[in-house]
Protein backbone atom coordinates (compact mmCIF):
# COMPACT_ATOMS: atom_id res chain seq x y z
CA UNK A 1 0.00 0.00 0.00
CA UNK A 2 1.18 3.48 -0.83
CA UNK A 3 1.88 5.98 1.94
CA UNK A 4 2.14 3.22 4.55
CA UNK A 5 5.71 4.17 5.41
CA UNK A 6 4.87 7.85 5.66
CA UNK A 7 2.09 7.11 8.11
CA UNK A 8 4.49 4.97 10.09
CA UNK A 9 6.69 8.06 10.59
CA UNK A 10 3.74 9.97 11.97
CA UNK A 11 2.74 7.08 14.23
CA UNK A 12 6.25 6.91 15.55
CA UNK A 13 5.96 10.48 16.87
CA UNK A 14 2.43 9.91 18.04
CA UNK A 15 3.54 6.97 20.19
CA UNK A 16 6.08 9.13 22.01
CA UNK A 17 3.86 10.80 24.54
CA UNK A 18 4.64 14.07 26.32
CA UNK A 19 6.82 15.49 23.60
CA UNK A 20 9.75 13.10 23.82
CA UNK A 21 12.04 12.99 20.84
CA UNK A 22 12.60 9.57 19.24
CA UNK A 23 15.71 8.94 17.15
CA UNK A 24 15.60 10.59 13.75
CA UNK A 25 14.30 7.97 11.32
CA UNK A 26 16.63 8.56 8.39
CA UNK A 27 15.84 5.17 6.98
CA UNK A 28 12.08 5.71 7.07
CA UNK A 29 12.47 9.11 5.45
CA UNK A 30 14.59 7.63 2.66
CA UNK A 31 12.03 4.90 2.00
CA UNK A 32 9.21 7.43 1.64
CA UNK A 33 11.34 9.54 -0.70
CA UNK A 34 12.09 6.44 -2.76
CA UNK A 35 8.41 5.63 -2.98
CA UNK A 36 7.77 9.19 -4.14
CA UNK A 37 10.42 8.90 -6.79
CA UNK A 38 8.90 5.67 -8.11
CA UNK A 39 5.38 7.14 -8.11
CA UNK A 40 6.63 10.21 -9.92
CA UNK A 41 8.45 8.20 -12.60
CA UNK A 42 5.42 6.00 -13.23
CA UNK A 43 3.28 9.08 -13.52
CA UNK A 44 5.70 10.73 -15.95
CA UNK A 45 5.57 7.65 -18.16
CA UNK A 46 1.78 7.40 -17.98
CA UNK A 47 1.31 11.11 -18.62
CA UNK A 48 3.44 10.81 -21.74
CA UNK A 49 1.49 7.83 -22.94
CA UNK A 50 -1.84 9.49 -22.18
CA UNK A 51 -0.76 12.50 -24.18
CA UNK A 52 0.85 10.79 -27.16
CA UNK A 53 -1.42 7.78 -27.60
CA UNK A 54 -4.46 9.45 -26.04
CA UNK A 55 -5.03 6.78 -23.40
CA UNK A 56 -7.62 8.45 -21.20
CA UNK A 57 -7.99 5.25 -19.16
CA UNK A 58 -4.64 6.06 -17.52
CA UNK A 59 -5.90 9.27 -15.97
CA UNK A 60 -7.48 7.73 -12.84
CA UNK A 61 -4.25 5.99 -11.86
CA UNK A 62 -2.27 9.15 -12.55
CA UNK A 63 -4.60 11.01 -10.19
CA UNK A 64 -4.30 8.31 -7.56
CA UNK A 65 -0.51 8.41 -7.67
CA UNK A 66 -0.53 12.17 -7.50
CA UNK A 67 -2.70 12.10 -4.38
CA UNK A 68 -0.28 9.62 -2.83
CA UNK A 69 2.61 11.93 -3.67
CA UNK A 70 0.89 14.84 -1.99
CA UNK A 71 0.07 12.74 1.04
CA UNK A 72 3.66 11.54 1.31
CA UNK A 73 4.92 15.08 1.07
CA UNK A 74 2.47 16.20 3.72
CA UNK A 75 3.41 13.40 6.11
CA UNK A 76 7.13 14.02 5.75
CA UNK A 77 6.79 17.74 6.35
CA UNK A 78 4.53 17.06 9.33
CA UNK A 79 7.08 14.58 10.72
CA UNK A 80 9.95 17.01 10.35
CA UNK A 81 8.03 20.03 11.60
CA UNK A 82 6.66 18.26 14.64
CA UNK A 83 10.19 17.19 15.55
CA UNK A 84 11.34 20.81 15.30
CA UNK A 85 8.60 21.83 17.72
CA UNK A 86 9.76 19.18 20.17
CA UNK A 87 13.37 20.30 19.80
CA UNK A 88 12.28 23.88 20.37
CA UNK A 89 10.55 22.85 23.59
CA UNK A 90 13.81 21.24 24.74
CA UNK A 91 15.57 24.62 24.53
CA UNK A 92 13.12 25.95 27.10
CA UNK A 93 13.35 22.87 29.25
CA UNK A 94 17.10 22.25 29.32
CA UNK A 95 18.65 25.57 28.35
CA UNK A 96 21.00 26.10 25.45
CA UNK A 97 23.05 22.93 26.02
CA UNK A 98 21.06 19.78 25.45
CA UNK A 99 21.84 16.55 27.31
CA UNK A 100 23.81 14.03 25.28
CA UNK A 101 21.01 11.45 25.13
CA UNK A 102 18.72 14.02 23.50
CA UNK A 103 21.34 15.26 21.03
CA UNK A 104 21.99 11.64 20.12
CA UNK A 105 18.45 11.45 18.70
CA UNK A 106 18.82 14.50 16.50
CA UNK A 107 19.98 14.57 12.90
CA UNK A 108 22.87 16.81 11.84
CA UNK A 109 20.42 19.21 10.18
CA UNK A 110 18.28 19.32 13.28
CA UNK A 111 21.33 20.23 15.34
CA UNK A 112 21.94 23.01 12.85
CA UNK A 113 18.33 24.25 13.07
CA UNK A 114 18.60 24.17 16.85
CA UNK A 115 21.83 26.19 16.75
CA UNK A 116 20.16 28.86 14.63
CA UNK A 117 17.08 28.88 16.89
CA UNK A 118 19.29 29.43 19.92
CA UNK A 119 21.04 32.29 18.14
CA UNK A 120 17.77 33.98 17.14
CA UNK A 121 16.39 33.60 20.64
CA UNK A 122 19.56 34.96 22.22
CA UNK A 123 19.66 38.04 20.02
CA UNK A 124 15.97 38.62 20.67
CA UNK A 125 16.55 38.50 24.42
CA UNK A 126 19.61 40.75 24.19
CA UNK A 127 17.61 43.36 22.30
CA UNK A 128 14.88 43.75 24.94
CA UNK A 129 15.06 47.10 26.70
CA UNK A 130 18.41 48.52 27.67
CA UNK A 131 21.95 47.27 27.51
CA UNK A 132 21.86 43.79 28.94
CA UNK A 133 18.48 42.68 27.67
CA UNK A 134 16.27 40.23 29.53
CA UNK A 135 16.64 36.46 29.82
CA UNK A 136 13.04 35.33 29.39
CA UNK A 137 13.96 31.68 29.80
CA UNK A 138 14.32 32.54 33.50
CA UNK A 139 11.43 33.39 35.84
CA UNK A 140 9.23 30.63 34.48
CA UNK A 141 7.22 30.49 37.73
CA UNK A 142 5.85 33.35 39.79
CA UNK A 143 8.32 34.37 42.52
CA UNK A 144 7.61 33.36 46.10
CA UNK A 145 8.67 35.70 48.82
CA UNK A 146 8.35 32.94 51.39
CA UNK A 147 11.03 31.39 53.45
CA UNK A 148 12.34 27.87 53.59
CA UNK A 149 14.42 26.05 56.12
CA UNK A 150 17.93 24.97 55.15
CA UNK A 151 20.56 23.05 57.05
CA UNK A 152 24.19 23.98 56.56
CA UNK A 153 26.48 21.13 55.64
CA UNK A 154 29.67 23.08 56.14
CA UNK A 155 30.88 26.35 57.58
CA UNK A 156 30.31 29.20 55.23
CA UNK A 157 30.51 32.27 57.43
CA UNK A 158 28.41 35.35 56.77
CA UNK A 159 26.03 35.28 53.86
CA UNK A 160 23.86 38.10 52.61
CA UNK A 161 20.53 36.94 51.27
CA UNK A 162 18.56 38.83 48.69
CA UNK A 163 16.53 40.89 51.09
CA UNK A 164 19.69 42.35 52.55
CA UNK A 165 19.73 40.36 55.78
CA UNK A 166 23.08 38.88 56.70
CA UNK A 167 22.93 35.39 58.14
CA UNK A 168 25.65 33.29 59.68
CA UNK A 169 26.01 29.86 58.13
CA UNK A 170 27.62 27.41 60.54
CA UNK A 171 27.94 23.72 59.94
CA UNK A 172 24.83 21.80 61.05
CA UNK A 173 22.95 24.94 62.04
CA UNK A 174 19.47 25.50 60.68
CA UNK A 175 18.51 28.82 59.12
CA UNK A 176 15.58 30.19 57.23
CA UNK A 177 16.31 31.79 53.93
CA UNK A 178 14.02 33.60 51.58
CA UNK A 179 15.04 33.26 48.08
CA UNK A 180 15.55 30.51 45.56
CA UNK A 181 18.65 32.28 44.34
CA UNK A 182 20.17 32.25 47.76
CA UNK A 183 19.39 28.59 48.16
CA UNK A 184 20.73 27.55 44.80
CA UNK A 185 23.86 29.49 45.55
CA UNK A 186 24.24 27.58 48.78
CA UNK A 187 23.67 24.30 47.05
CA UNK A 188 26.53 25.04 44.71
CA UNK A 189 28.94 25.49 47.59
CA UNK B 1 -3.34 29.68 33.45
CA UNK B 2 -1.31 28.02 36.13
CA UNK B 3 -2.95 28.23 39.59
CA UNK B 4 0.33 29.64 40.90
CA UNK B 5 -0.22 32.60 38.59
CA UNK B 6 -3.70 33.22 40.00
CA UNK B 7 -2.14 33.08 43.46
CA UNK B 8 0.47 35.55 42.26
CA UNK B 9 -2.30 37.98 41.31
CA UNK B 10 -4.02 37.41 44.65
CA UNK B 11 -0.82 38.42 46.42
CA UNK B 12 -1.30 41.92 45.03
CA UNK B 13 -4.36 42.42 47.25
CA UNK B 14 -3.81 44.62 50.28
CA UNK B 15 -4.06 43.50 53.92
CA UNK B 16 -3.54 45.37 57.15
CA UNK B 17 -0.53 44.46 59.22
CA UNK B 18 0.74 45.62 62.58
CA UNK B 19 4.51 45.90 62.26
CA UNK B 20 6.92 45.59 65.18
CA UNK B 21 9.62 47.72 63.53
CA UNK B 22 9.92 51.24 62.22
CA UNK B 23 10.80 52.20 58.71
CA UNK B 24 10.29 55.33 56.59
CA UNK B 25 7.92 55.45 53.70
CA UNK B 26 9.12 53.22 50.91
CA UNK B 27 8.71 54.10 47.25
CA UNK B 28 8.07 50.95 45.25
CA UNK B 29 7.59 51.10 41.49
CA UNK B 30 3.98 50.04 41.96
CA UNK B 31 3.24 52.67 44.64
CA UNK B 32 4.23 53.95 48.07
CA UNK B 33 4.10 51.90 51.26
CA UNK B 34 4.36 52.84 54.90
CA UNK B 35 5.70 54.51 56.92
CA UNK B 36 5.96 51.61 59.34
CA UNK B 37 5.67 52.23 63.06
CA UNK B 38 5.58 49.56 65.76
CA UNK B 39 1.99 48.86 66.78
CA UNK B 40 0.39 51.04 64.10
CA UNK B 41 -1.66 49.26 61.43
CA UNK B 42 -0.56 49.83 57.85
CA UNK B 43 -1.76 48.49 54.46
CA UNK B 44 0.65 46.35 52.45
CA UNK B 45 0.28 43.86 49.60
CA UNK B 46 -0.12 40.25 50.69
CA UNK B 47 3.25 39.22 49.22
CA UNK B 48 4.99 41.63 51.53
CA UNK B 49 2.78 40.83 54.51
CA UNK B 50 3.60 37.13 54.24
CA UNK B 51 7.30 37.81 53.97
CA UNK B 52 7.28 40.08 57.03
CA UNK B 53 5.14 37.62 58.93
CA UNK B 54 7.54 34.79 58.25
CA UNK B 55 10.39 36.87 59.52
CA UNK B 56 8.29 37.66 62.61
CA UNK B 57 8.24 41.34 61.78
CA UNK B 58 4.51 41.81 61.89
CA UNK B 59 1.08 40.53 62.81
CA UNK B 60 -1.46 40.23 59.99
CA UNK B 61 -5.00 41.49 60.58
CA UNK B 62 -7.45 39.21 58.78
CA UNK B 63 -9.49 40.90 56.03
CA UNK B 64 -12.96 41.96 57.17
CA UNK B 65 -14.75 39.19 55.31
CA UNK B 66 -12.56 36.53 56.94
CA UNK B 67 -14.93 36.24 59.85
CA UNK B 68 -16.97 33.24 60.95
CA UNK B 69 -20.29 35.06 61.22
CA UNK B 70 -19.98 36.83 57.88
CA UNK B 71 -18.87 33.69 56.11
CA UNK B 72 -21.74 31.69 57.61
CA UNK B 73 -24.19 34.20 56.18
CA UNK B 74 -22.50 34.02 52.81
CA UNK B 75 -22.57 30.25 52.85
CA UNK B 76 -26.32 30.22 53.54
CA UNK B 77 -26.97 32.76 50.80
CA UNK B 78 -24.80 30.87 48.34
CA UNK B 79 -26.72 27.66 49.06
CA UNK B 80 -30.10 29.38 48.79
CA UNK B 81 -29.54 31.35 45.60
CA UNK B 82 -29.48 29.70 42.25
CA UNK B 83 -27.13 32.31 40.74
CA UNK B 84 -23.66 33.13 42.00
CA UNK B 85 -23.72 35.54 44.92
CA UNK B 86 -20.96 38.15 45.19
CA UNK B 87 -17.79 36.39 46.38
CA UNK B 88 -16.34 37.49 49.75
CA UNK B 89 -13.32 38.77 47.81
CA UNK B 90 -12.19 38.36 44.19
CA UNK B 91 -9.43 36.17 45.59
CA UNK B 92 -11.19 34.64 48.59
CA UNK B 93 -9.90 31.10 48.02
CA UNK B 94 -6.28 32.03 47.42
CA UNK B 95 -6.18 34.53 50.27
CA UNK B 96 -7.71 32.03 52.66
CA UNK B 97 -5.13 29.47 51.69
CA UNK B 98 -2.20 31.89 51.89
CA UNK B 99 -3.18 33.54 55.15
CA UNK B 100 -4.24 30.36 56.90
CA UNK B 101 -1.13 28.51 55.83
CA UNK B 102 1.31 31.20 56.83
CA UNK B 103 -0.40 33.29 59.48
CA UNK B 104 -3.01 31.07 61.09
CA UNK B 105 -1.96 32.25 64.56
CA UNK B 106 -3.18 35.75 63.61
CA UNK B 107 -6.58 34.59 62.43
CA UNK B 108 -9.22 33.80 65.04
CA UNK B 109 -11.10 30.51 64.50
CA UNK B 110 -8.84 29.60 61.60
CA UNK B 111 -10.19 26.05 61.32
CA UNK B 112 -13.81 27.16 61.16
CA UNK B 113 -12.92 29.71 58.51
CA UNK B 114 -11.14 27.09 56.47
CA UNK B 115 -14.21 24.86 56.53
CA UNK B 116 -16.63 27.69 55.72
CA UNK B 117 -14.60 28.91 52.77
CA UNK B 118 -14.29 25.35 51.50
CA UNK B 119 -18.09 24.97 51.74
CA UNK B 120 -18.67 28.20 49.83
CA UNK B 121 -16.16 27.13 47.21
CA UNK B 122 -17.76 23.69 46.81
CA UNK B 123 -21.24 25.16 46.43
CA UNK B 124 -20.04 27.61 43.83
CA UNK B 125 -18.05 25.04 41.87
CA UNK B 126 -21.09 22.75 41.80
CA UNK B 127 -23.14 25.61 40.33
CA UNK B 128 -20.37 26.32 37.87
CA UNK B 129 -20.36 22.71 36.66
CA UNK B 130 -24.13 22.79 36.19
CA UNK B 131 -24.02 26.00 34.20
CA UNK B 132 -21.11 24.83 32.07
CA UNK B 133 -23.05 21.66 31.34
CA UNK B 134 -26.15 23.57 30.29
CA UNK B 135 -24.07 26.02 28.25
CA UNK B 136 -22.73 23.17 26.18
CA UNK B 137 -26.03 21.29 26.03
CA UNK B 138 -27.98 24.32 24.80
CA UNK B 139 -25.20 25.27 22.38
CA UNK B 140 -25.23 28.76 23.77
CA UNK B 141 -23.12 31.51 22.25
CA UNK B 142 -22.91 33.83 25.19
CA UNK B 143 -23.01 33.63 28.98
CA UNK B 144 -22.78 36.31 31.59
CA UNK B 145 -20.66 35.23 34.55
CA UNK B 146 -20.73 38.06 37.04
CA UNK B 147 -19.38 37.32 40.52
CA UNK B 148 -17.21 34.43 39.36
CA UNK B 149 -13.64 34.74 40.60
CA UNK B 150 -10.55 34.18 38.50
CA UNK B 151 -9.64 31.01 40.39
CA UNK B 152 -13.14 29.62 39.80
CA UNK B 153 -12.97 30.40 36.10
CA UNK B 154 -9.55 28.84 36.04
CA UNK B 155 -10.81 25.48 37.34
CA UNK B 156 -12.99 24.97 34.26
CA UNK B 157 -11.16 27.09 31.72
CA UNK B 158 -9.18 24.48 29.89
CA UNK B 159 -11.80 21.77 29.93
CA UNK B 160 -14.69 24.02 28.93
CA UNK B 161 -12.86 25.96 26.22
CA UNK B 162 -11.30 22.85 24.71
CA UNK B 163 -14.70 21.13 24.62
CA UNK B 164 -16.34 24.14 22.99
CA UNK B 165 -13.60 24.39 20.37
CA UNK B 166 -13.72 20.70 19.68
CA UNK B 167 -17.47 20.73 19.18
CA UNK B 168 -17.19 23.77 16.98
CA UNK B 169 -14.73 21.97 14.75
CA UNK B 170 -16.88 18.88 14.56
CA UNK B 171 -19.92 20.98 13.64
CA UNK B 172 -18.15 23.01 10.99
CA UNK B 173 -16.69 19.85 9.48
CA UNK B 174 -20.26 18.71 8.91
CA UNK B 175 -20.78 21.53 6.46
CA UNK B 176 -19.22 20.48 3.18
CA UNK B 177 -16.79 22.89 1.59
CA UNK B 178 -16.24 24.77 4.80
CA UNK B 179 -12.59 25.13 5.58
CA UNK B 180 -13.34 27.06 8.73
CA UNK B 181 -12.25 25.23 11.85
CA UNK B 182 -10.94 22.35 9.82
CA UNK B 183 -8.55 20.10 11.70
CA UNK B 184 -5.08 21.30 11.08
CA UNK B 185 -2.89 18.26 11.16
CA UNK B 186 0.42 19.60 10.04
CA UNK C 1 18.25 54.19 54.73
CA UNK C 2 20.34 55.38 51.82
CA UNK C 3 19.17 58.19 49.59
CA UNK C 4 19.45 55.99 46.56
CA UNK C 5 16.02 54.51 47.12
CA UNK C 6 14.22 57.66 48.17
CA UNK C 7 13.36 58.81 44.68
CA UNK C 8 10.35 57.13 43.23
CA UNK C 9 11.99 56.37 39.92
CA UNK C 10 9.56 58.40 37.89
CA UNK C 11 11.86 58.82 34.91
CA UNK C 12 9.19 58.12 32.39
CA UNK C 13 7.24 61.14 33.54
CA UNK C 14 9.90 63.30 31.95
CA UNK C 15 9.95 61.34 28.73
CA UNK C 16 8.68 63.71 26.03
CA UNK C 17 7.90 60.93 23.60
CA UNK C 18 5.14 59.67 25.91
CA UNK C 19 2.02 61.52 24.94
CA UNK C 20 0.02 60.85 28.03
CA UNK C 21 1.99 60.89 31.23
CA UNK C 22 1.84 57.60 33.09
CA UNK C 23 2.92 57.00 36.65
CA UNK C 24 5.11 53.93 37.28
CA UNK C 25 2.15 52.32 39.03
CA UNK C 26 -0.07 52.85 35.97
CA UNK C 27 2.70 51.50 33.80
CA UNK C 28 2.84 48.27 35.80
CA UNK C 29 -0.97 48.01 35.61
CA UNK C 30 -0.74 48.37 31.82
CA UNK C 31 1.86 45.62 31.69
CA UNK C 32 -0.35 43.29 33.73
CA UNK C 33 -3.35 43.97 31.48
CA UNK C 34 -1.27 43.27 28.39
CA UNK C 35 0.06 40.10 30.02
CA UNK C 36 -3.40 38.63 30.73
CA UNK C 37 -4.78 39.68 27.34
CA UNK C 38 -1.87 38.08 25.55
CA UNK C 39 -2.14 34.94 27.68
CA UNK C 40 -5.80 34.38 26.83
CA UNK C 41 -6.19 35.72 23.32
CA UNK C 42 -5.95 33.05 20.61
CA UNK C 43 -4.12 35.43 18.26
CA UNK C 44 -1.07 37.63 18.67
CA UNK C 45 -2.05 41.11 19.82
CA UNK C 46 -0.44 44.39 18.85
CA UNK C 47 2.94 44.87 20.46
CA UNK C 48 3.31 47.12 23.49
CA UNK C 49 6.94 48.02 22.91
CA UNK C 50 6.74 51.32 24.74
CA UNK C 51 5.37 49.62 27.87
CA UNK C 52 8.09 46.95 27.71
CA UNK C 53 10.79 49.57 27.30
CA UNK C 54 9.53 51.75 30.13
CA UNK C 55 9.24 48.78 32.49
CA UNK C 56 12.76 47.66 31.60
CA UNK C 57 13.94 51.18 32.32
CA UNK C 58 12.25 51.12 35.72
CA UNK C 59 13.83 47.77 36.56
CA UNK C 60 17.31 48.79 35.44
CA UNK C 61 17.05 52.04 37.34
CA UNK C 62 15.95 50.30 40.52
CA UNK C 63 18.61 47.58 40.22
CA UNK C 64 21.26 50.26 39.80
CA UNK C 65 20.05 52.01 42.95
CA UNK C 66 20.11 48.75 44.85
CA UNK C 67 23.75 48.26 43.91
CA UNK C 68 24.59 51.33 45.97
CA UNK C 69 22.68 50.25 49.04
CA UNK C 70 24.49 49.22 52.21
CA UNK C 71 24.43 45.64 53.39
CA UNK C 72 21.50 44.79 55.58
CA UNK C 73 19.20 47.59 54.39
CA UNK C 74 15.65 46.52 55.12
CA UNK C 75 14.10 48.45 52.25
CA UNK C 76 16.35 46.78 49.70
CA UNK C 77 14.58 43.48 50.36
CA UNK C 78 11.17 45.00 49.61
CA UNK C 79 12.49 46.44 46.38
CA UNK C 80 14.11 43.17 45.34
CA UNK C 81 10.89 41.27 45.91
CA UNK C 82 8.98 43.78 43.84
CA UNK C 83 11.56 43.66 41.06
CA UNK C 84 11.26 39.85 40.99
CA UNK C 85 7.49 40.13 40.63
CA UNK C 86 7.61 42.68 37.83
CA UNK C 87 10.34 40.78 36.00
CA UNK C 88 8.22 37.65 36.13
CA UNK C 89 5.21 39.39 34.54
CA UNK C 90 7.39 41.01 31.88
CA UNK C 91 9.15 37.73 31.00
CA UNK C 92 5.92 35.78 30.98
CA UNK C 93 4.32 38.39 28.73
CA UNK C 94 7.18 38.29 26.24
CA UNK C 95 7.19 34.47 26.38
CA UNK C 96 3.47 34.29 25.51
CA UNK C 97 4.09 36.51 22.52
CA UNK C 98 7.13 34.61 21.34
CA UNK C 99 5.22 31.33 21.61
CA UNK C 100 2.47 32.69 19.39
CA UNK C 101 4.97 34.13 16.93
CA UNK C 102 6.54 30.69 16.61
CA UNK C 103 3.20 28.93 16.41
CA UNK C 104 1.75 31.21 13.71
CA UNK C 105 4.93 32.54 12.09
CA UNK C 106 3.81 32.54 8.42
CA UNK C 107 0.54 34.31 9.28
CA UNK C 108 2.19 36.81 11.57
CA UNK C 109 4.69 37.76 8.88
CA UNK C 110 1.97 37.90 6.23
CA UNK C 111 -0.01 40.30 8.38
CA UNK C 112 3.08 42.53 8.70
CA UNK C 113 3.57 42.46 4.95
CA UNK C 114 0.01 43.46 4.16
CA UNK C 115 -0.04 46.15 6.82
CA UNK C 116 -1.12 49.52 5.50
CA UNK C 117 0.56 52.77 6.50
CA UNK C 118 -0.50 54.05 9.87
CA UNK C 119 -1.77 50.65 11.01
CA UNK C 120 -0.15 49.62 14.28
CA UNK C 121 2.46 46.92 13.78
CA UNK C 122 1.77 43.54 15.33
CA UNK C 123 5.43 42.86 16.03
CA UNK C 124 8.07 44.91 17.76
CA UNK C 125 11.25 45.40 15.68
CA UNK C 126 12.97 42.68 17.75
CA UNK C 127 10.07 40.28 17.32
CA UNK C 128 9.98 40.98 13.60
CA UNK C 129 13.66 40.11 13.30
CA UNK C 130 13.07 36.93 15.28
CA UNK C 131 10.06 35.89 13.18
CA UNK C 132 11.96 36.40 9.93
CA UNK C 133 14.89 34.34 11.16
CA UNK C 134 12.56 31.63 12.42
CA UNK C 135 10.85 31.46 9.04
CA UNK C 136 14.10 31.33 7.09
CA UNK C 137 15.63 28.76 9.43
CA UNK C 138 12.63 26.45 9.25
CA UNK C 139 12.20 26.81 5.51
CA UNK C 140 15.88 26.11 4.85
CA UNK C 141 15.70 23.09 7.10
CA UNK C 142 12.68 21.56 5.36
CA UNK C 143 14.22 22.21 1.95
CA UNK C 144 17.58 20.68 2.80
CA UNK C 145 16.27 17.60 4.53
CA UNK C 146 13.29 16.68 2.40
CA UNK C 147 11.84 19.01 -0.19
CA UNK C 148 14.98 19.15 -2.34
CA UNK C 149 14.92 15.36 -2.48
CA UNK C 150 11.33 15.23 -3.70
CA UNK C 151 10.05 15.20 -7.32
CA UNK C 152 10.40 18.58 -9.08
CA UNK C 153 6.71 19.51 -8.75
CA UNK C 154 6.67 18.89 -5.00
CA UNK C 155 9.67 20.88 -3.86
CA UNK C 156 7.76 23.72 -2.26
CA UNK C 157 5.28 23.89 0.59
CA UNK C 158 2.91 26.79 1.09
CA UNK C 159 3.72 27.71 4.68
CA UNK C 160 0.54 29.77 5.00
CA UNK C 161 -1.51 26.66 4.33
CA UNK C 162 0.76 24.25 6.15
CA UNK C 163 0.86 26.09 9.47
CA UNK C 164 -2.55 26.45 11.16
CA UNK C 165 -4.01 29.88 11.66
CA UNK C 166 -5.09 31.13 15.08
CA UNK C 167 -8.68 30.09 15.74
CA UNK C 168 -10.53 33.36 16.29
CA UNK C 169 -13.72 31.43 17.00
CA UNK C 170 -12.31 30.20 20.31
CA UNK C 171 -14.30 31.17 23.37
CA UNK C 172 -12.74 33.55 25.89
CA UNK C 173 -13.62 34.90 29.33
CA UNK C 174 -13.64 38.65 29.68
CA UNK C 175 -14.39 41.53 32.04
CA UNK C 176 -15.88 44.76 30.69
CA UNK C 177 -13.99 47.96 31.45
CA UNK C 178 -16.04 50.37 29.32
CA UNK C 179 -19.74 49.83 28.71
CA UNK C 180 -20.61 48.57 25.21
CA UNK C 181 -24.03 48.48 23.55
CA UNK C 182 -25.50 46.19 20.93
CA UNK C 183 -22.84 43.55 20.62
CA UNK C 184 -24.10 41.10 18.02
CA UNK C 185 -23.87 37.48 19.06
CA UNK C 186 -24.01 34.99 16.22
CA UNK C 187 -25.91 31.78 16.80
CA UNK C 188 -24.21 28.45 17.39
CA UNK C 189 -26.67 26.38 15.39
CA UNK C 190 -29.12 26.85 12.55
CA UNK C 191 -32.16 26.63 14.80
CA UNK C 192 -31.03 29.66 16.79
CA UNK C 193 -31.18 33.32 15.86
CA UNK C 194 -28.58 35.98 16.41
CA UNK C 195 -29.17 38.49 19.19
CA UNK C 196 -27.56 41.52 20.74
CA UNK C 197 -26.26 42.05 24.26
CA UNK C 198 -25.14 45.11 26.17
CA UNK C 199 -21.89 44.73 28.06
CA UNK C 200 -22.18 46.57 31.35
CA UNK C 201 -19.09 47.96 33.00
CA UNK C 202 -17.64 45.43 35.43
CA UNK C 203 -19.69 42.50 34.11
CA UNK C 204 -18.02 39.26 33.06
CA UNK C 205 -18.78 37.18 29.99
CA UNK C 206 -17.98 34.04 28.05
CA UNK C 207 -18.17 34.39 24.26
CA UNK C 208 -16.28 34.00 21.04
CA UNK C 209 -13.06 35.93 20.73
CA UNK C 210 -13.95 37.08 17.20
CA UNK C 211 -16.95 39.04 18.51
CA UNK C 212 -14.95 41.18 20.90
CA UNK C 213 -11.46 41.18 19.34
CA UNK C 214 -11.59 44.93 18.51
CA UNK C 215 -12.62 45.66 22.11
CA UNK C 216 -9.55 43.86 23.42
CA UNK C 217 -7.20 46.00 21.36
CA UNK C 218 -9.04 49.20 22.24
CA UNK C 219 -8.84 48.31 25.93
CA UNK C 220 -12.62 48.32 26.46
CA UNK C 221 -12.57 44.73 27.71
CA UNK C 222 -9.97 42.70 29.61
CA UNK C 223 -9.52 38.97 28.96
CA UNK C 224 -9.51 36.94 32.17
Amino acid sequence: MFCEKAIELIRELHRMTDGQLPAFNEDGLRQVLQEMEALYEQNQADVNEAKTVGRADLIPSIKLRHSCLLRNQRCIVAYLYDRLLRIRALRWEYGSVLPANVRFHMSAEEVQWFGQYKKSLASFMRSIGGEEGLDITQDMKPPKSLYIQVRCLKDHGEFEIDDGTVILLKKNSQVRTGCFLAVSFLMLQ
Amino acid sequence: MDPSEVEFLAEKEFVKIIPNFSLDKIYLIGGDLGPFNPGLPVDVPVWLALNLKQRQKCRILPPEWMDVEKLEEMRELERKEEAFTPAPSPYYMELTKLLLNHASDNIPKADEIRTLVKDIWDTRIAKLRLSADSFIRQQEAHAQLDNLTLMEINTIREFLLDSLNCMYKLRSNLQPGSSKGRFADY
Amino acid sequence: MSDALSEDGSDINQDDSQEDVMTPAELIAKLEEAWLNEKFSPELLENKSEVVECVMEQLTHMEANLQRVKKGDAKAGFHRMEIDRIRFVLSSYLRSRLQKIEKFFPHVLEREKSRVDGQQSLLSPEEFAFAKEYYANTETYLKTVALKRMPPNLQTVDMLKAVPEPCLDSFVFLRVKERQENILIEPESDEQRDFVVDLEEGSQHLMRYRTIAPLVSSGAVQLI
